[in-house]
């Protein structure tokens, strides 16, 4: 051969393998067509579900939330971790590891007793399970499954009729075709708001495993974005027997080591002060819950003070950010928009999975509903 | 080069013989490691891991931060393990990189430059042939410095703790073996990757006779990737670029048990990149005149 065709053959061979190589890895998994799967009841399909016995399984678990938080608010980042991953052993065991950044926080059970390890404060917590082992004797006397609850669980085609059938007071069920979730063929039950539900979602998809029974996924949507606004699922999912050790914690040498039981002690002993109890009473007695079904709003009272408070620096803490200096309502003012009426005036803040409305006064009202039903809540 | 080439030197000898392999290995390795400047990257290389254990071990004073940037590191003081691959991880960045580059520089374009090359008449070897010990000069060169940085930090890490606390970021406790393993694993996934770094400086090289050019476009890239990794808008962009994994792959392995998916695909985009390079080299290599 000419070196020219040589070395044009080897260019194009060469290239043309590599760049398949780095398509392979950009292609997004599990964009398969829905797989073909018998017909099946939404009633059948919640019945089968909560009789469901989960098998050993290993798998990893994704969430994306689009829900269009005002970013930059404390305390707003709580779904906000890159991907955990889950073991079970079909029975009591389970392992859950988040990943966030380069730490992982671990949560490990085996039914005697349970373990959390932070590896950003190398801290290792240790839940007891007090009457664990009794509780499942006694479960075990009567004869129970597990994933049964005694009484009403008790026959999971009752259960599921009256789940529906609550459920069906408000919201249409169907099960609306199949999906291939973390490449395991599932079905779709999905929940849609009946037309006199006033509420800002237009859907809730849970997809069920069609052999395992076990929810694999689940997605809002919210009225005018094709998106899930949120979803919470399974990207990677295989059945089988997992290692023993997997179920077993030790806290190696060096680790801080606390005892939850312990910890909740400390924290019940150390009585807060007079005023804190005040407010969290108060705050507790006036949550309120009106309306049903989708347009659920919850309204309470937090109090005026509440909305100037800045949070006060701990001795110690030094440089505190402006944004952790801000009091609340400097925070409403920035995020939120100021509204007027019946009910008397102060902040809303929208979202595309609901809104919240706070007063002037501290009165405020959450839900998954458009402003108007808010406010009309709050003039009640 | 003069009008006699590579490819006309067998023509001119009476009997052909080829020059043993064994003998064209050793000798480019000779090169490479006399080289004062590959001796001055490899110290510092060996250096970095030991002043990393020394500056966070007097910094904290031996108990953990609770507030740090780097929560690979809040272990690293009481482990032998997140030191090497800490490391690893802070010098992939730049550092090792520029290592396997100026090898891949000075493989070609630089032996070009000072004549070195003509060298090679005198042992009639064919192109594909010199393209092949050329990239296995790389290679050593790419395995040696992770494996030295590796090295360094294991050894500093049992001196700072000895084998205590050899723990994962799931809380688990591993073995001497179990943790030599997984140092091994880290080591050869980055001298995979700074194979294929290699291999672009290697194909960039075939075009050119100015090393620092080779060093200056591979870095170059290199910087570009990682900008261009940081904008979330070009998502779609990322499974391309070769360094997109090289922060969160390597804190995988210190998970229990491993998380092989982003190693994999890493491992799978450095050996697309290396397939590109060299079939762009040999392509180069073969076609070139003198």
């Amino acid at each position: 051969m000419q070196p020219r065709t040589k070395g044009l053959v080897a260019a194009v061979t060469g290239a043309a393998l590599g760049v398949t190589g780095l398509a392979l890895v950009a292609m997004p998994a599990g964009a398969d067509d829905a797989p073909n799967l018998p017909e099946i009841s939404a009633q059948e399909l919640v019945s089968s579900t909560l009789q469901a016995d989960p098998p050993a399984f290993a798998g990893s678990v994704a969430v994306h939330n689009d829900l269009g938080l005002p970013s930059g608010v404390p305390g707003m980042d709580f779904a906000d971790f890159d991907s955990a991953r889950v073991f079970h052993d079909g029975d009591d065991g389970f392992r859950v590891s988040v990943q966030d950044g380069n730490a992982e926080y671990t949560l490990v059970a085996n039914g005697d007793e349970a373990w959390a390890y932070n590896s950003s404060d190398n801290t290792a917590t240790r839940f007891a399970a007090p009457d664990g082992d009794k509780t499942r004797e006694q479960e075990r006397a009567k004869g129970h499954h597990k994933g049964q609850r005694p009484e009403e669980m008790a026959d999971p085609a009752t259960a599921a009729q009256e789940i529906v059938q609550r459920l069906s007071e408000t919201s249409t069920i169907t099960v609306d075709g199949t999906a291939r979730v973390a490449d395991r063929a599932a079905y779709e039950l999905v929940l849609t708001p009946k037309p006199s539900e006033r509420t800002v979602l237009r859907e809730v998809k849970v997809a069920i495993d069609s052999q395992t029974r076990l929810p694999l996924r689940l997605e809002v949507m919210a009225n005018g974005t094709p998106e899930p606004i949120f979803s919470l699922g399974f990207d990677e999912f295989s059945v089988g027997e997992q290692p023993e050790r997997l179920f077993d914690f030790t806290p190696p040498k060096g680790v801080k080591i606390e005892d939850a039981t312990d910890k909740a002690r400390e924290r019940a002993e150390q009585a807060p002060a007079q005023g804190e109890k005040d407010a969290a009473e108060r705050f507790g007695e006036s949550l309120q819950v009106v309306g049903e079904g989708w347009d659920t709003v919850v309204t309470g009272a937090a109090g005026e003070e509440l909305l100037s408070a800045r949070p006060q620096m701990q001795d110690g803490e030094r440089g505190m950010s402006e944004r952790d200096k801000q009091s609340a309502k400097d925070l409403l003012e920035r995020y939120g928009k100021r509204v007027s009426g019946e009910f008397g005036s102060g902040y809303v803040i929208t979202t595309k999975a609901g809104s919240g409305l706070i007063t002037d006064d501290g009165r405020f009202a959450v839900g998954a509903v458009p402003v108007q039903v808010l406010e009309q809540a709050l003039t009640k | 080069m003069t009008a006699t080439t590579w490819e006309d030197a067998p023509a001119v000898t009476t009997r052909r013989h080829r020059a043993p392999l064994a003998r064209l290995l050793s000798s480019e390795l000779r090169w490479i490691f006399r080289r004062p400047r590959t001796l001055v990257v490899l110290a510092l290389l060996a250096i970095f891991p030991v002043i990393i254990g020394i500056s966070v071990q007097l910094g904290t004073d031996g108990q953990p931060e609770t507030s740090g940037d780097a929560p690979l590191f809040v272990s690293a003081i009481t482990n032998a393990l997140a030191l090497p691959l800490g490391s690893l991880m802070m010098l992939l960045g730049l550092f090792l990189p520029l290592a396997v580059a100026m090898a891949g520089a000075d493989a070609i374009a630089g032996e070009q430059s000072v004549g070195a090359l003509r060298g090679w008449l005198l042992a009639p070897v064919v192109r594909g042939r010199l393209l092949g010990v050329k990239v296995f000069g790389v290679a050593v060169v790419a395995v040696v410095s992770a494996g030295l940085v590796a090295l360094t930090g294991l050894v500093t890490g049992l001196i700072i703790n000895g084998t205590d606390g050899l723990f994962t970021l799931s809380g688990t406790e591993l073995s001497l073996v179990d943790a030599l393993g997984r140092i091994g694993l880290a080591v050869a996934w980055v001298a995979l990757q700074l194979l294929a770094v290699g291999a672009v400086a290697l194909a960039i090289s075939t075009t050119t006779e100015h090393p620092m050019l080779v060093v200056a476009m591979v870095l170059g890239g290199l910087i570009v990737s990682q900008v261009l990794g940081l904008f979330d808008a070009l998502s779609w962009l990322h499974p391309f670029l070769l360094p997109d994994p090289w922060v969160s792959a390597l804190p995988d392995l210190l998970r229990d048990p491993i998380a092989y998916d982003t190693l994999g695909e890493g491992a799978l985009r450095a050996v697309s990149y290396l397939v590109i390079a060299l079939s762009l080299a040999y392509a180069r290599i073969v076609t070139r005149d003198g």
